[in-house]
């Protein structure tokens, strides 16, 4: 009973950063109908600001700050420089996708010529510290990540639904060209999206690079929080919390009960029985259901 | 009287077909204009060039006597405001959240969502009781409604309407049009109406234009246009001899 609920505290902590990430291709798809699969190369990008920051010894709380402003630069830049073009000529959006996979295997290479491969711990002075509770222990990254993730929702939630700039990105994802007809400048929200989902990447870098290490392919982490999006239903703000936790859950339980080896052959299984039986994911309804 | 809009040589293309063909017209400040015709005679075309939501490809648009900005964005800020066909509420947005992208052109939106609310929910009370109510959840009436007061909310100097009878019951379609004759006979506001309801749209009009296939064909005052035998016998239904 208490190693399941060990397991389910970490696997909580891996599902908020899956969260993260999945909200990130949900903002997107839901406004521009693509979803961004370079969303793992800003993660990765943000981690490695994060990890020079440390290495100059600047405190992790500030090295996070760091790396989100990297996320925000660099997904910003990849919006002006690489889909904003595209964009503006019509372009289909399957092209915009491939796109997409250009650039992160561009951003993952550049990395691996300029840094190599090599594994960087990120230097945090905590990583392995737990704290007790009762008899759980919770590692203090663990807990931290959870929080920082819960609060970063939280705040996004706060954005969407209670401000003016919010509104007009919801306005968006539902109906781009009226939200035009409206004054509403779609190119100011687009890189409102672009930016918070440079956030939610560079969080969830960090902490990807805290929990295990900071290298150039750590970016395929962001495949499962893109599966954790189609689970929970592409464009969904709430389907994409609920499935990154779902599948966070998942990953862990086949980890500890099955084993490691077995865990991406279960979430991608997964994901295709869902999509079976529930064609939008768990909580997408087609275009109305959008954030 | 001055023209707030003018319209000259305007001609419009979807890729290479001809959509309007050297179109010209204007509309008169503080009147009521509309503009009749078939299905597919380039009545939304116009009013999306007008809009600011399809590009000139030639021809020239003076609003005010300059000419449109390029930008949708430029054209509501400068005072075009369009209520599309269909409607096009924001359905899983609130009635006040749609209100509220009315005024996004606006840099004084703070001061919109207190005086200018007020006057848009002073003319539709139904909007007001709806308020925190998704925009989807409303009658079609309703979201005529709403779309006509979000376009209010940008102030706009000209409304333009583009089929605003359409898919609603007589009795509503009478509401909505008493409206848009209260905001220009009381606020002096300058309207642009597109109809295939002809009888309606030439009832409330100073003056109209008949649209056929790209082309204006006919142009008069309201009742100039629902009197000519031709207009009667192709728009108004109405049997010419026996």
């Amino acid at each position: 009973m208490i190693q399941i609920l060990q397991q389910l505290v970490t696997s909580v902590s891996v599902g908020g950063l899956y969260a993260l990430l999945a909200v990130g291709y949900a903002l997107i798809y839901s406004v521009f109908d693509f979803t961004k699969l370079a969303f793992g190369g800003i993660m990765m990008v943000s981690a490695f600001a994060g990890y020079f920051a440390t290495k100059l010894g600047v405190p992790t709380a500030a090295a996070m700050l760091v790396a989100s402003a990297a996320g925000v630069l660099i997904s910003v830049a990849v919006e002006l420089l690489a889909y904003r073009p595209m964009r503006k000529r019509n372009a289909n959006r399957l092209f915009l996708m491939i796109s997409a996979m250009g650039v992160n295997i561009f951003i993952t290479n550049l990395f691996l010529c300029l840094f190599g491969a090599n594994l960087r711990a990120l230097p945090t002075g905590f990583s392995s510290n737990t704290i007790a509770l009762g008899p759980l222990r919770i590692g203090v990254v663990d807990l931290l990540s959870l929080i920082v993730s819960v609060v970063a929702l939280v705040l996004l939630t706060f954005f969407l639904y209670r401000t003016r700039a919010g509104v007009t990105v919801r306005a968006s994802a539902l109906d781009m060209s009226t939200a035009g007809l409206m004054g509403i400048d779609v190119n100011r929200v687009s890189l409102i999206v672009f930016a918070i989902s440079g956030i939610t990447a560079a969080i969830a870098g960090m902490f990807f690079g805290m929990k295990y290490n900071v290298y150039p392919a750590m970016g395929s982490i962001s495949n499962k929080a893109f599966i954790a999006s189609v689970i929970g239903g592409l464009g969904s703000l709430k389907g994409a919390v609920i499935g990154g936790f779902l599948l966070g859950i998942l990953e862990i339980m086949v980890t500890a009960y099955i084993s490691a080896t077995y865990r991406d052959l279960v979430s991608f299984a997964v994901m295709m029985i869902v999509l079976i039986f529930l064609p939008n994911g768990l909580f997408g309804m087609g275009d109305q259901n959008k954030l | 009287m001055s023209k707030m809009l003018e319209i000259s040589g305007l001609s419009s293309y979807y890729g290479g077909i001809c959509a309007l063909n050297d179109v010209s017209l204007y509309i008169n400040e503080g009147e009521i204009t509309s503009i009749i015709g078939s299905n597919g005679a380039g009545k939304s075309t116009l009013m999306r060039t007008v809009a600011g939501d399809k590009k000139i490809d030639s021809g020239t648009v003076l609003f005010n006597g300059s000419p449109l900005p390029e930008s949708v964005d430029r054209v509501v800020s400068g005072g075009i405001s369009l209520v599309p066909e269909g409607r096009r509420i924001f359905s899983s947005l609130t009635v006040r959240e749609n209100l509220i992208l009315g005024t996004c052109s606006r840099r004084d939106y703070k001061q919109a969502m207190a005086d200018t609310l007020d006057e848009v929910l002073e003319l539709f009370p139904k909007l007001r009781e709806r308020y925190h109510q998704p925009g989807g959840t409303l009658s079609g009436g309703e979201q005529q409604m709403l779309a006509i007061g979000r376009a209010l909310m940008a102030r706009p100097k000209l409304l333009c309407l583009d089929e605003p009878s359409l898919g609603l019951a007589p009795i509503i379609i009478d509401e909505v049009f008493d409206k848009i004759i209260q905001l220009n006979e009381e606020r002096g506001l300058t309207v642009l109406l597109v109809e295939q309801n002809a009888f309606l749209a030439l009832d409330v009009a100073h003056r109209a234009y008949v649209l056929n296939t790209g082309r204006i064909t006919l142009e008069g005052t309201g009742t100039e246009l629902a009197e000519n035998p031709n207009v009667q016998a192709e728009y108004l239904g109405v049997k010419t001899g026996e």
